[in-house]
């Protein structure tokens, strides 16, 4: 069979190459390390873009590389727990379990960042659409299903709304998004609470999954009728529709850079853990404009590590005004995180050490 | 010399050091990679089982036909029913739908098709299976989904809407529905390379022997080359459906997801497989993750029983013409 001789020298040719690439791969990735320190970290997507300016900054400064994979915020927690990174990222706080199996873990926020609606409704623009929590959990619920619904109609007096069925999307992986979005809605609606409550995942009681930020995009993109989440950051870059929310001080705002900074207000004392949840405000005259859909994004690191200096260093910086301003600067919407804070996560910071 | 057995090079007479550590050499690297490849199954088997032990001591076998899972942590709940069910029905449709496709086509490649069409069109069908699933996937979703939706899913439920299979097309294009045909797109080139090669291994003689009594081409085809090939097509069959059951990354790209048992194909599900790749790297506590890799032991249960009847299938076959055929499985 001349075939087989064929296909013996393809495969040994393909296993020549792929040895060749290892190899190179291989020596390319050892050669920097002898150089420079590597921090590698792992996790949430919604912070990614802002690891995007701090890593090349904080290169050109110190010599120091900064790796990050956003793989989602589960996935961060999974690695770090793991020690295969030296620091893992996410939107959702450590659950008891997560806190228990990851060890000497601490978590620091560092970054201010916000969660948002965003929709696909013919003739509906952005941020035309009206939405308060009751009504978000609502649709969510399933109890909602056609844009014409008589509660939808009453917060969008002057929008014509069409009589489309209703499709909601979610992220079928898990997700710090949604665990703001759940935890608010557990927060505005008590049916929410206690059929589905808050976590990265959860049971929803409809609609349809995409993977990542970028899979509900694709579902809301081609579905027409369909509304969903999508971390701010995101939605600003791809210019997505985004709806405005109604806080409890009763004004409907948009998720920009002032109104995430003004959710984080909320916070008054920082527990040991550093677990903050910042969405739905209470009504006062100081949270305003707040955007009710805001959170903290942390990074995990082990108490005790061989790159604690290293981390340390690189942590700092990223929490000092500056940093946070490069962020927040930008159109990314990131918020500069409020000093009661930053106390709090220099603090924990002082205790990792190697 | 040529009486030596090759088999034993132990019993063979001295000829030469060269020759003899060249047989040494290829007899060990060989019966290492050989140890090497089932050590590997073991242990990957082992670890599966070895991972899902927290869900498999808290739910036990009820687990597999339970339609539920809940991670938030306080009322976790988990089962693997809706997966299973969902995985059924997507295997078996899109193995329904490639299957007359596939045979159509290998017998177009060796029986009808001219002589100077039948290579390129072998090389085109054989690259469909070489498109990455991920990039089926994306096809799935921006194009085949939204395709199915406007026009052939809202076209059936119109016409034959009193069958529940064709309930109303969910609005999203993501449905079991984009999955089975997915899926279809995915086992063809395997079902159909396969049985182009058996249907290549009939006996010239007997078909030309069949022609020359008189029939047509499709009772020559129906009378020779179908019983002919009849236990390797079954085969091919198993493992695409094999390949069916276990894509991950494609399905769970259309597929939609969600916790549901219901007959719709045109509504949205999840398979065991698109389950554990959307949740697995972000699962929410141990017990989450342990039911995934449940998940994953029924799923390689599945895999190993449609493997396992393939060869038997095969072995069958062989012993009752007495020639070893289907060495593809």
């Amino acid at each position: 069979m001349p075939k087989l001789g064929t296909s013996i020298r393809i495969a040994s040719a393909v296993a020549a190459a792929a040895l060749l690439a290892v190899a190179v791969a291989g020596t390319a990735a050892a050669k920097p390390a002898h150089r420079a320190t590597t921090i590698n970290g792992a996790g949430s997507s919604l912070v990614a873009p802002a690891l995007a300016i701090w890593g090349p900054k904080y290169a050109s400064q110190t010599d120091v590389t900064v790796n990050y994979s956003s793989v989602g915020s589960g996935a961060g927690i999974a690695a770090i727990t793991a020690k295969s990174v030296d620091f893992g990222a996410s939107d959702a706080p450590l659950n008891p379990d997560q806190a228990a199996a990851c060890g000497d873990c601490v978590q620091i926020p560092w970054a201010l960042s916000a969660t948002v609606p965003t929709y696909n409704i013919p003739g509906v623009h952005s941020g035309q659409l009206k939405l308060t929590g009751p009504v978000l959990a609502d649709i969510f619920l399933g109890k909602i299903t056609k844009w014409n619904d008589p509660s939808i109609k009453a917060i969008n007096k002057g929008t014509s709304l069409p009589g489309l069925a209703i499709t909601t999307a979610h992220r079928s992986d898990g997700s710090g998004d949604t665990y703001a979005f759940t935890d608010y809605l557990s927060k505005v609606s008590k049916t929410w609470a206690s059929q589905v409550g808050s976590a990265t995942a959860v049971n929803w009681p409809g609609g349809v999954g995409g993977k990542g930020n970028s899979g509900v995009a694709a579902v809301i993109a081609s579905t027409p009728g369909s509304i969903g989440y999508i971390s701010v950051a995101y939605v600003k870059q791809n210019k997505l529709n985004w709806a405005r929310m109604k806080n409890a001080a009763g004004n409907y705002t948009l998720a920009t850079g002032p109104a995430i900074e003004a959710a984080a207000q909320t916070v008054t004392k920082v527990p040991t853990d550093n677990k903050m949840s910042i969405v739905n405000p209470p009504k006062s005259a100081k949270f305003k404009n707040a955007w009710p859909l805001s959170t903290f994004t942390y990074v995990i690191v082990h108490t005790s590590t061989p790159q604690a200096p290293a981390l340390r260093k690189f942590i700092f910086w990223a929490l000092t005004p500056k940093s946070q301003h490069l962020i927040s600067n930008s159109f990314l919407v990131f918020a500069p995180i409020p000093k009661l804070v930053l106390v709090a996560a220099e603090k924990t910071l002082n205790k990792v050490h190697s | 010399m040529a009486s030596v057995d090759v088999t034993h090079p132990a019993r063979r007479p001295f000829t030469g050091r060269r020759v003899h550590l060249g047989d040494v050499l290829l007899q060990t690297v060989a019966a290492l990679a050989s140890a090497g490849a089932t050590a590997l199954v073991l242990l990957i088997a082992w670890k599966v089982f070895d991972g899902a032990r927290p869900s498999i001591s808290r739910f036990g076998l009820s687990f597999v036909w339970h339609a539920v899972w809940n991670p938030v942590v306080g009322r976790e709940a988990y089962g693997a029913g809706s997966f299973l069910f969902g995985t059924a029905i997507t295997s078996f449709f899109a193995l329904l739908f490639a299957t007359p496709l596939a045979i159509g086509i290998a017998l177009f490649l060796t029986e009808l098709a001219p002589r100077a069409v039948r290579g390129p069109v072998t090389a085109l069908v054989e690259t469909l299976a070489a498109v990455p699933s991920v990039v089926i996937g994306l096809w799935g979703i921006l194009v085949l989904g939204p395709a199915l939706r406007s026009y052939i899913e809202k076209w059936l439920h119109a016409a034959f809407g009193f069958i529940p299979l064709f309930g109303s097309p969910s609005a999203a294009g993501a449905s079991l529905f984009t999955a089975i045909v997915v899926l279809a797109i995915m086992i063809l080139p395997i079902v159909s390379s396969i049985s182009r090669e058996l249907f290549l291994g009939v006996p010239r003689e007997l078909k030309e022997g069949a022609l020359a009594l008189g029939t047509t081409r499709w009772e020559m085809i129906r009378g020779v080359v179908f019983p002919y090939a009849r236990g390797g097509i079954a085969a091919a069959l198993i493992l695409g459906l094999g390949r069916a059951m276990g894509e991950a990354i494609a399905v769970t790209q259309v597929v939609g997801g969600g916790v549901f048992v219901h007959w719709n194909l045109f509504s949205q599900g999840d398979t065991l497989a698109s389950k554990i790749a959307s949740e697995y790297q972000g699962a929410t506590s141990n017990l989450d993750q342990a039911s995934l890799v449940y998940l994953g032991a029924i799923l390689l249960v599945l895999s190993l029983v449609a493997n396992v009847t393939a060869q038997w299938i095969v072995r069958r076959v062989a012993r009752r013409h007495g020639v070893a055929r289907g060495g593809h499985a």
